[in-house]
Formats: C-alpha cells, structure tokens, sequence
C-alpha cells in the first residue's frame, strides 16, 4: 500500500516533468515563455529563501544576494568576455563566499536583530552598486548583457540562447537540478538538524551540534541559489539597473514564502508560483501591486497561517474523504 | 571522573556560586541539592559551558573544559538535561533521537546530499539505535507522535531520551522528577538506576529528598552558590547546617517569649 503510493507518486513527478518540458511545443507564444521563466527564477528564489528560514532566520538580503550575482556575472561577461557557463557557476560560488564571510558574524544575532542587518546589507549592496558608475554604470545600469553562448556539439546540435524557448529549457533544467539539491537537504538529518536549531539552540548545543555552522550552511546554499538566480535573470533580460533591486523586492521573496506555507517544500514553490502569476493576470493594475499583496498576506497570515499548501492539503484531505465515503456507499 | 575545583561565578555583584569544590566518582549516581536560587542550575551551565565561569577550573577526564563551548563540551561526553523544554517539540519523537544521534554515527553534510551507501549505512544504524533507546525508556509506543502532544511525565523521559542518544559519559540531569506523581517517580528512579547499571555516570539536580535519599550513593548541598554540607546521604540529612538551609534557624523559644 505505502510502496503503490510512493510509485504514483514518483509517476506522476515524472509526467509532470516531461508535461512541462513538453509546453514550448503545445504554445511557444513569446509572452507564456517570459512568464514561465520569470515564475522558475522566483521559484529559485523562494525555495532558498525558505531553506534559510528553516533555521529560523529572516533574510532580507535576498535581492542583494541576488544583485551581486547578476551583477558579477554581467560584467565578467561584458568587461572579460568570458562565456556564460563561466560566469553562471562564478555569480553562485561569490555569493556563497559572502555568505560565509558575513555568515559568521551575523548569526551571532537573533530574530528581529538579524534580520535587520540582513535588510541593511541589501541596501548597501544596491548603493554600492550605484556608486561605482564607472564599472557598474551607476543608476542606469548595464546594458548589452550577452545571452548565454550557443551550445555547439560536433557541428550537429547548435542551441542559441536567443530565443524564449531555449532560455525557458535552461531555466527549466536550472530549477529541476536547485529543487532536487534542496530537497535532498530537507529529507536528509541536515534538515532535521535546521529545524531543530530553529526552535532554540540549547537543546542542538547540548547534544554536540555546532548550531553556528549550520547556520552559516543555511545562509550559503541559499545565498549560492541567489547568486545563480541573479545571473539567470540578468543575461535574460540583457539589462541590469539597480532600481530593481530594491528592499520591496527583498520583501516580496519573503512574502512568497509566507504566503505559500514556510513549513513545508511545496509551499515555497507553490507561493512563488500563484504570485508571479496573479500580477500577471491583473497588469493593467501594476501600480496597485504593493497592495494586492498585503490584502493576500493579511488574508492568509489571519485565515490560514500554514500558507496556501495547508489550504491544499486541507483540501485533499476533505476530497479523499469524501471519496472514501462513495467508494464505501456503493 | 570530573573535578571542579575553586569554581565561581558573578554576574554583575551577584556571587551566584562561590569556591565550588565538587569531585564526581566514575560509576556513581551523585546528588546536587540545596534550595531554590541556592545555584545548582548555574553550576550545570558552568560544567556545559553555556555560561562562562568567572574563576575556577573544571577537569574531565583529565583534560581541561573550562569555559569551552556547549558543543564542545557535549563531545568530550559530557551531556545535560535541561528543567524546562528539554525536547524538539515540533518534531516526532522518534526524529528527537536521530538528530540526538548527531555525533554517533556522524554523517556528513556532502554524503547526505550524495545518499552515499555510507549515509544509507550510517541511517539505518541510527535508526535501529534510535528504537533501542526507545525501547529501553519505554517510549517506543510513542514514537511517531509529536513530541508536544506526548504526556508530561513521558516528556521528562524523552529530555533524557535525547540526552542518552549523544552517548554521555557522563549524564547531568535537571530536576528529572519535576511535575511526576508517585508512581512515574518510582518509574524514573528505577530507569534512572537503569542507565547508571548500562555504565554512565550521573550527576542529578532533584528537589524531591525521598528520591535523592534513595538514589544517590554521594551528595553536594549548595546554599548561596556555597557548598555547605557533602557526603552519603546519612552523613547528609544528620548535618545541622543542612536542616537549618532548609527548615531555618531554630529560634529559642525562651527567648521569644
């Protein structure tokens, strides 16, 4: 019975799987192709977000994080010439090294406090960023980011990266490989390890774990998934400015997480998902974004604090049963 | 097996344990007793390493520990209870002894990542370790359950569930007994008896004397962060200076009136 269960299971990962490598064929409409990589950049985002969380930490710095790896990785690319498959694995490495030379000092502060210097730090990377005008451009950013270089394999296969399509393949291959590496984490005793310095460090402390470490381990991987995802959207979009990543930004990452369920894995995709899409579908009210929001974490922080994946398994559950009932009557 | 020698402690002008001398016999279930504020949980922090102590020296096993940290400390085998929360309450009873299995076997973070055979190896040992512990305390029929919806006198065991699965050489135990009606008293003790018979040394804050009395073959009375009494528990309930700590200073009656 447990053994059937976990094969549909597998099944039906799998289908999906192939299903979303499938789509480019069923529609490759330039605007669904932008949407769907813009949804798997955010789905990097949240999903390494949420594993610092995991040890009860607030990061605010994402977006920074994320500014120094588009940022590193553009300029290698435009100033050395370097190829993207360079550059891309380069954005991730230097963010992880941050991670670890300001890892130390900070999760030396708790709660509040450590969020707060996670805040600050995002804001000085972004000024820094604006104040360095000769090698940064300044306010206005960098333009002419090249695309990743074509894939050329014995003169049969050529992939540019010049089209959606082959961008949303490799953002799509990107997100199946952090989702995996992620996910390994949270199964195996270093998950259990991160939740159980999230509820207090003594008890970890007393039994011979270096709750420090650890920390500094959470705030690495999520910081190295930051940096690939800042190189990711910076040679999608071409073009860098600062003004993108702001500490509102920062805030939204978090928000995705909330929203979508802190607890589990699913919620940190789920929430990125449902909330790259809505602004989408309502674009004529993008000014309005900031509010629409707050009215969905309000909603949920009050009516359903484990997040949209305890609606869904609420839900599921309330089918099943009712599905055990028929089967039963009949 | 573990000497404490001088030991003080002062946060600000508050002398919270002062001169502390307390020598722990290999094998022995030794008492730490005193009343309330007398500066027994602050002794065990100092051992732990979770305070610093202001003077003094701590020796275990012939090295030096003093004012390591908690982690540290819990390697050399030293491993505490705590009085309060002495569990991961959001995880299942049963995963609060695999994560308490940190260091035996230890496994690394690249080789979990890997699901190496070595990790797969290491797990199953755990596991099998982790239900053999349970068993040992009574717990197994629990396992699957949250810690926080367990019944309070099976979450005391648990706290020592968790502090026994980071093999301690030596166990410190909080207030072990704190909240248990008679009969899960008579449980602990004799489990408690149990894990000192399976070659691990207790060290035991208890406020409940009919149980220390019972249990301990040594005791240490602290009153003010001063050791004012020690030795067999006889020697121990006869000493004035003990029954003037806890029932106060008999007043003359003549002299009253």
């Amino acid at each position: 019975m447990n053994n059937n269960t976990k094969l549909i299971k597998t099944a039906a990962y799998i289908v999906f799987i192939i299903f979303l490598f499938l789509i480019p064929i069923f529609t490759a409409q330039g605007y669904f192709m932008h949407v769907l990589i813009i949804i798997g950049i955010n789905i990097i985002l949240a999903s390494s977000l949420r594993l610092i969380t995991c040890t009860g930490q607030f990061s605010l710095a994402h977006v920074g994080i994320m500014a120094i790896g588009g940022y590193l990785s553009a300029l290698l690319a435009t100033k050395l010439n370097l190829p993207f498959w360079i550059t891309f694995p380069i954005a991730g490495i230097a963010a992880a090294l941050l991670g670890l030379i300001i890892g130390y000092p900070f999760v030396r502060v708790k709660k509040v406090y450590f969020a707060m210097l996670t805040l600050f730090t995002s804001e000085v990377i972004r000024n820094v960023i604006i104040e360095f005008k000769d090698l940064t451009g300044g306010a206005t950013g960098l333009m002419h980011i090249p695309p990743p270089n074509p894939i050329v394999f014995l003169g049969l296969i050529n992939i540019d990266f010049t089209s959606k399509v082959s961008y949303y393949y490799l953002v799509l291959i990107t997100l199946l490989i952090t989702l995996i590496f992620l996910y390994r984490i949270e199964v195996t005793r270093t998950g259990a390890m991160f939740r159980a310095i999230q509820q207090g460090d003594s008890i970890p402390e007393s039994i011979g774990i270096n709750t420090t470490n650890y920390k500094v381990l959470a705030l690495v991987i999520g910081f190295f998934f930051a940096g690939i995802a800042g190189s990711l959207s910076a040679h999608y979009y071409t073009v860098l400015s600062p003004s993108s990543f702001t500490i509102l930004q920062s805030v939204y990452i978090l928000v995705y997480v909330i929203v979508g369920g802190r607890k589990s894995f699913s919620g940190a995709i789920l929430g990125a998902f449902i909330l790259t899409v809505i602004p989408e579908i309502f674009r004529t009210f993008k000014e309005y974004q900031p509010i629409i929001f707050v009215a969905i974490l309000f909603l949920i922080i009050f009516f359903q604090p484990q997040g949209l994946y305890g609606l869904c398994a609420k839900a599921g559950s309330y089918i099943s049963r009712i599905w055990k009932r028929r089967v039963a009557h009949a | 097996m573990l000497e404490i020698t001088k030991l003080s402690k002062h946060f600000g002008g508050l002398m919270a344990v002062r001169d502390l001398d307390i020598s722990v016999n290999r094998g022995d279930i030794t008492g730490l007793i005193g009343p309330n504020g007398a500066g027994k949980t602050t002794v065990f922090n100092l051992i732990t390493g979770f305070i610093k102590p202001s003077k003094g020296n701590i020796v275990f096993e012939k090295s030096t520990i003093t004012g390591l940290s908690p982690h540290i400390v819990s390697k050399s085998g030293i491993v505490r209870t705590f009085q309060d929360e002495s569990f991961l309450s959001d995880l299942t009873v049963m995963q609060n002894i695999i994560v308490a299995q940190y260091l035996h076997p230890k496994t690394g973070f690249l080789e979990a990542l890997f699901n190496s055979t070595g990790y797969r190896r290491k797990e199953t040992y755990a596991l099998r370790r982790a239900l053999e512990i349970l068993e040992f305390l009574g717990l197994e029929y629990f396992k699957n359950e949250l810690a926080q919806n367990l019944p309070h006198g099976y979450q005391r065991l648990l706290g020592i569930a968790i502090a026994l699965s980071a093999n301690p050489k030596l166990l410190l135990l909080d207030e072990p007994l704190a909240g248990m009606n008679a009969s899960e008293v008579k449980q602990a003790l004799e489990l408690i008896r149990k894990i000192r018979a399976s070659g691990t040394t207790i060290l035991i804050i208890e406020h409940n004397m009919t149980a220390v009395m019972q249990l301990c073959e040594h005791i240490v009375v602290l009153n003010f962060g001063q050791k004012i009494a020690e030795g067999s528990p006889e020697e121990v309930s006869k000493n004035s200076e003990v029954i003037e700590a806890y029932l106060g200073v008999k007043k003359n009656v003549a002299q009253i009136k």
